[in-house]
């Protein structure tokens, strides 16, 4: 669909970057899905698991996986859910269908954020740079995940298994999200993908 | 820079995350319109502001947004405890 | 030019790499490894500046942040920096410094000026005195104290150089790589613990680096060197050299400045200048050591008096000797060390004055033996010359210090070396509020008790032995990593004869009488300052420290509090303890504002926010307002357009055909539970039990003191679903608001709130013409007037995009607000404006629809109000529900007297009575203008534009019970002497009947 422009769709990375030390990827037009309900109740989390082919995880800072689909804790009742393009407002039907009746919302985002990955040699470093959350391995393990400031703005920063990280930001700040990332990687050297 | 236990992420927090919201534990009156203006103006405008222990309301504003209560002293910054909404403190009085 | 202070060989400087730097326009030449300073003493520069009040000649005085004199002027041009220290700036080749306080100089006669401000040649409570003469001169003043003060000048142009921030987190923080330092992060680090060791200087080993002992049998500069190098090579230590911790802060976090590039030259070639971490940190281990006090003594600021251990360091690191003849003047063994030092340097130590009478011991007997003059009981009570010493007057001292008891000798020399006794540097200790103690033991304050998670090793706790050091650091560094101590140290011999407290050298004649003598260089307080200010009554030593401005310099009183707090003492007949301390704030040294504003410049000081169809507007030629965060859209003018004509014409477009407006921004919460109505009757003044789906209703919100706090529309979208849109810039706080009440007071509503406002893009395209574009692009939804009626929403295909359509106003006109997704927004945009070409459909900024809603007499929250009308002073008792069974958010505040006073300020229109004048906003509002000054104030102008459509000028504004001066006429003194004046009316100036949005 042309129609649709992802919110760094009109980004231009820098030239000339013969060493990148940190690299951005954005994965576009993903469905996100904030779900809000209450995980001590078996009917919710079973409902859940049931569309979604995975569990929510409940625990603080946690996140679960399955294939396409991934779920970010995001407080004790709010998740939200990360889901293949274009399936988000199925999946939204889904989950109304089987949550029919319970106190529960299904809010569509996908056009209010992005999912972005961070990866590089330097890209550690880059973070130190630009949030106040201490990512160091110790801290922030493989399927963590923390809402936390991103410079002078947030991120849902996830950990991934092969090191990077993923953000989710917020499309109204992605312009001031990039403005930034191509001034704190300028030392490291930066590629966009 | 304050330290904050967030009692819903169940970790340490840098201050940037969070805001201040006010003394805490103050109930909205059930029935506000049988207050006499003196009860009512002692609710919307009046607070303890004490050197020392204090509880009081934080907001978990850039993390899970959640409201919670801090037992902290005014005067050293000292934390002593964290909680969560409905929930009493259990350091109280005596110590500043 | 030769460096002939300079030795032949020895010292941390490599003679194969000489530098060149220039000195008040004059070359020289030193090593790399030098500092400024170092360089500048093996040059034999003597004076280094000039005093701040009294024009005396300076000189280099310490080796590091102690320095209070040899401040300088680096660099020039953009690249400039005002006030470092000789003593900290590394040299590198083309380095550029001159004195910053040359004064007086030609511009300025100091004598002039002082006469006029009463005679007295700036007395102790100089400052306080001069606050006190007529408020208004205190400008005139100021800038000349600033010029007198000497200090350097910042450069007005840009800095070319980069400076940013990282936020570091460790187990345990390490401040200071002197032997405790390093002890304490070997033990540390051998644990596998996170461990970040800063340190000032250039290199880790502190003292070890100027020292001649040994550290378990290895020399102590080689066992440093392994030190640093073992640790390098731990990955979980990060080694953080040329790196001050300049703060210390509440819940142990740290602020350290790292100087990355300034010893390679003046700016960065590339990358970062200077950054500051931010260190949260689970221990601290403080090894930030001590510095050596002066004894104050007549003349003791002339350039050749120096530090002892200073003259040490000079001496081992650098292969420095500032002088030919040296006198050392000792309370403590260390002087000893430094004779020795000086002697074997090959230079002449003319004696060591000893205030002990009976000194004995290990370093006395190696003085002795090297042939050195001793003289116990004895002070130097004067020190002779003009521009540098050239004697020491030396006399023999009673037991106790206090008196001078017999004829005073003269030694000539060149250099004078003290060793007054050392001063632990507590200063980050006392950051987060914890006072220094008073030790009996080390004569000297200590860290006091601290709520952080704080350990001291070393100096800094009064252990000044290198063993000792070594092992406390060892010892805390593995109690902050909860580990057991590793390493055990042997320093061979280390035993000294214990030192004698003094402070103030007695002279012949009366501390009044004698020559100046000082006890802070940078300010120039005098010991008979201080006792004046004792005599006039100042007992505190805060009082005596705001008094005499001592210890108010750059150098924060490094060297002069303590002796200060002991003349104090003296005088008041107290001990030091009971006399207590000043404490210290951050920054421990001056942080420059390049790395304090780091990144938070241009395009990164504040984040911009853009809505999807940001591009358009761009290509469109719209100037921005900015809203919040936001970057609106303010008017789009066309070339050779005013702004005022871009406006009639936007509001022209509207009133006759259509125009669009971007109002994505607005703040949109989705609302779901099935207790959604319920908080919406609680939160908003009006009753929601009714709204229907598809309707949409506006609401007021109100603070629990009445007062208007934000407003907006709300749909309902399904039964137990809302969507409330808020103000542009109310959207945040209202979100916290309504999550504050469902959390904290009603949690058993089942409510849950979701911000949408980044998702949704919303186009509002309002005129006669609206209905006519949208129908060219929706045909799936009944757009006639009778089916979809004003404060309607609608789902519907807009441009082949599924959309929310909400037929709501806020020009008056009749329009639609279409929202979509997002991703969609900037499309939906573009094919709105291309269906709307034939109508000639106009783009149009928040300016033209600010005009567009006064003329209506729609309020802007947070124009129109301020947090002081209630709905009723805003006239909109139509929006407060009567009925409503919950007592909503302020309703109770409605029945308090202030609130419902009749003679409030009401909002109200004004029109002016020359109908051509648009009345300046923030204008004040008046009964009579003829009145004298201060006229009775009714109030203010809250908007005012120019209505085209209308052809006067508008206004709204607040004004003293207007709403029952209906037909009043009022007045606005301006500033520039005209005197405004308008009818008051009702704010609707538009359309009253609100026939056109119903259409
Ligand atoms: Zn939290």
């Amino acid at each position: 669909m042309t129609s649709l422009k992802t919110p760094l769709h009109h980004i231009t990375a820098p030239a000339h970057v013969t060493n990148a030390n940190v690299i951005m990827r954005e994965d576009p037009f993903r469905g996100h899905l904030n779900l809000r309900g209450n995980p001590q109740d078996e009917a919710f989390t079973r409902a859940v698991a049931k569309v979604l082919g995975v569990a929510l995880p409940t625990q603080p800072n946690s996140s679960a996986e399955q294939g396409t689909t991934r779920i970010y804790w995001l407080c004790p009742n709010e998740w939200l859910l990360l889901v293949a393009a274009d399936t988000q407002a199925q999946v939204e039907a889904d989950l109304r269908d089987a949550l029919a009746g319970q106190h529960v919302a299904v809010t569509d985002q996908s056009s209010g954020q992005t999912l972005v990955n961070l990866s590089g040699p330097q890209v550690d470093d880059l973070m130190m740079k630009s949030t106040v959350y201490d990512c160091h391995p110790s801290n922030l393990g493989i399927g963590k995940v923390v809402q936390t400031t991103f410079a002078k703005t947030g991120a849902i920063i996830h950990k991934c298994a092969d090191g990077s990280f993923d953000l989710v930001i917020r499309r109204s700040f992605s312009d001031y999200f990039f403005l930034w990332l191509a001034d704190a990687s300028q030392e490291y050297g930066l590629r966009v993908t | 820079m304050l330290h904050i236990y967030c009692p819903y992420c169940e970790e340490m927090r840098e201050e940037e995350e969070f805001s201040y919201s006010g003394e805490a534990h103050i109930a909205r009156p059930l029935d506000p319109e049988s207050l006499t203006d003196a009860e009512w103006g002692d609710y919307v405008f009046f607070r303890t502001n004490p050197r020392g222990l204090h509880h009081e309301m934080w907001n978990h504003a850039v993390g899970c947004r959640r409201y919670f209560n801090v037992t902290r002293n005014t005067h050293t910054y000292e934390i002593y405890e964290t909680y969560k909404m409905g929930e009493q403190p259990t350091v109280t009085g005596g110590k500043s | 030019m030769s460096q002939h202070n300079r030795l032949a060989q020895g010292g941390r400087i490599d003679r194969n790499q000489p530098l060149s730097f220039t000195w008040n326009g004059k070359q020289y030449q030193g090593y790399q490894g030098d500092t400024l300073a170092s360089a500048m003493l093996a040059n034999g520069i003597k004076v280094v500046g000039r005093s701040f009040k009294y024009s005396r000649a300076r000189g280099i005085f310490g080796h590091g942040a102690e320095e209070a004199n040899a401040l300088m002027q680096l660099g020039v041009g953009k690249e400039t920096i005002p006030n470092p220290r000789a003593t900290q700036i590394e040299l590198f080749d083309g380095l550029t410094a001159s004195a910053t306080n040359g004064w007086p100089n030609a511009d300025f006669d100091l004598m002039e000026w002082v006469g006029k401000i009463g005679g007295k040649m700036m007395p102790p409570g100089f400052y306080y005195k001069t606050f006190m003469w007529p408020e208004k001169m205190w400008m005139t003043y100021e800038k000349f104290i600033r010029k007198a003060a000497g200090y350097g000048k910042a450069s007005l142009e840009a800095d070319p150089d980069t400076y940013d921030k990282m936020n570091r987190h460790c187990d345990v923080m390490i401040v200071g790589a002197g032997p405790a330092g390093l002890a304490a992060a070997l033990e540390a680090g051998r644990t596998g613990k996170r461990v970040i060791l800063a340190d000032e200087q250039n290199e880790f080993g502190g003292s070890l680096l100027a020292s001649g002992q040994t550290i378990n049998d290895q020399p102590a500069v080689e066992w440093a060197e392994a030190a640093a190098a073992e640790l390098a090579a731990m990955e979980n230590v990060i080694c953080l050299p040329r790196t001050t911790v300049f703060g210390y802060y509440d819940h142990n976090f740290l602020g350290a400045l790292e100087r990355r590039t300034d010893h390679q030259g003046m700016t960065a070639q590339s990358g970062t200048r200077q950054r500051i971490h931010r260190i949260r940190a689970h221990q601290v281990v403080l090894a930030t050591g001590a510095i050596e006090r002066p004894l104050v003594f007549a003349n003791n600021d002339l350039p050749g008096v120096m530090l002892s251990g200073s003259v040490a360091t000079y001496v081992n690191r650098y292969g420095v000797v500032p002088g030919n003849r040296c006198v050392v003047m000792t309370t403590n063994d260390s002087g000893y060390q430094t004779a020795l030092d000086i002697v074997a340097a090959g230079r002449t130590v003319v004696a060591i004055v000893d205030v002990r009478h009976n000194p004995e011991g290990r370093l006395v007997d190696a003085a002795r033996e090297a042939g050195i003059t001793v003289k116990p009981g004895h002070a130097i009570i004067e020190a002779k010359g003009n521009k540098q010493v050239t004697d020491a007057m030396v006399a023999p001292i009673d037991i106790e210090g206090d008196k001078v008891t017999g004829q005073p000798m003269s030694m000539s020399c060149d250099l004078i070396a003290v060793a007054g006794g050392w001063s632990p540097v507590v200063h980050l200790s006392c950051h987060t509020g914890s006072r220094p103690q008073w030790n009996d033991e080390v004569a000297a304050f200590v860290p006091g008790p601290t709520l952080q998670q704080q350990h001291l090793a070393g100096a800094i706790d009064g252990e000044y032995s290198t063993a000792g050091a070594l092992t406390a650091g060892a010892q805390m560094g593995a109690k902050a990593a909860a580990s057991e101590v590793h390493n055990q140290y042997d320093c061979g011999d280390e035993s000294i004869c214990p030192a004698q407290a003094m402070y103030l050298v007695p002279h012949t004649k009366p501390v009044s009488r004698a020559p100046k003598q000082f006890v802070d260089f940078q300010n120039d307080v005098t010991a008979a300052g201080i006792e004046l200010a004792n005599r006039e009554g100042f007992e505190s030593i805060e009082h005596v420290k705001r008094y005499t401005a001592m210890g108010f310099g750059t150098d924060q009183g490094k060297t002069g509090n303590i002796n200060g707090m002991a003349i104090t003492a003296k005088n008041l007949g107290k001990t030091i303890a009971e006399t207590g301390t000043t404490i210290f704030r951050p920054a421990y040294t001056p942080v420059t504002f390049g790395a304090i504003g780091g990144r938070d410049i241009g395009e990164l000081l504040d984040p911009a926010r853009h809505t999807a169809m940001h591009s358009w507007h761009l290509d469109n030629g719209a100037l921005f307002e900015n809203v919040g965060q936001w970057k609106r859209p303010w008017y789009y003018p066309k070339a050779g357009e005013s702004m005022q004509q871009t406006l009639n014409r936007e509001c022209m477009a509207v009133r006759r055909s259509v125009g669009m407006v971007d109002a994505s921004t607005l703040g949109k919460i989705d609302i779901q539970g099935k207790d959604a109505r319920e908080f919406l009757n609680r939160v908003y003044t009006n009753a929601f039990s009714k709204l229907a789906p598809g309707k949409c209703r506006y609401g007021l919100m109100l603070k629990e003191d009445g007062m208007v706090f934000d407003d907006g529309v709300t749909a309902c979208l399904g039964d137990n679903h809302f969507l409330m849109t808020t103000t542009t810039g109310g959207a945040a706080g209202v979100m916290s608001w309504l999550e504050m009440w469902l959390q904290t007071e009603w949690p058993e509503l089942e409510v849950y709130l979701t911000s949408v406002t980044d998702h949704w893009a919303t186009c509002s395209f309002s005129g006669p013409n609206a209905r006519k574009v949208l129908e060219k692009l929706c045909d799936d939804v009944d757009l006639s007037a009778e089916a979809f009626k004003f404060m309607d929403w609608r789902e519907g295909t807009v441009a082949g995009i599924k959309a929310r359509i909400f037929r709501i106003s806020f020009t008056g006109e009749l329009a639609y607000e279409v929202n979509v997704p997002a991703n969609q927004g900037l499309h939906m945009w573009q094919q709105i404006m291309a269906a709307g070409e034939e109508f000639d459909i106009t783009p149009y900024g928040t300016e033209t629809m600010h005009v567009l809603r006064a003329e209506k007499g729609y309020i802007i929250v947070g124009q129109d109000t301020d947090g002081s009308l209630t709905p009723q002073d805003c006239g909109m008792h139509w929006v407060v529900g009567k009925n409503k069974e919950f007592s909503f958010l302020g309703k109770r505040s409605f029945t308090r007297p202030d609130t419902s006073r009749d003679d409030r300020k009401h909002l109200v229109g004004l029109k002016p009575t020359d109908p051509t004048v648009v009345i300046p906003e923030g204008s004040q509002i008046v009964a009579d203008p003829t009145q004298p000054i201060p006229m009775d104030m009714l109030g203010h102008v809250t908007s005012s534009y120019w209505s085209e459509c209308l052809g006067h000028g508008i206004a709204l504004g607040t004004v003293k019970a207007g709403h029952h001066k209906t037909g009043d006429t009022v007045y606005f003194p301006l500033a520039d002497g005209r005197v405004l004046a308008a009818e008051i009316c009702s704010p609707v100036f538009y359309d009253p009947k609100g026939e056109r949005h119903h259409d």
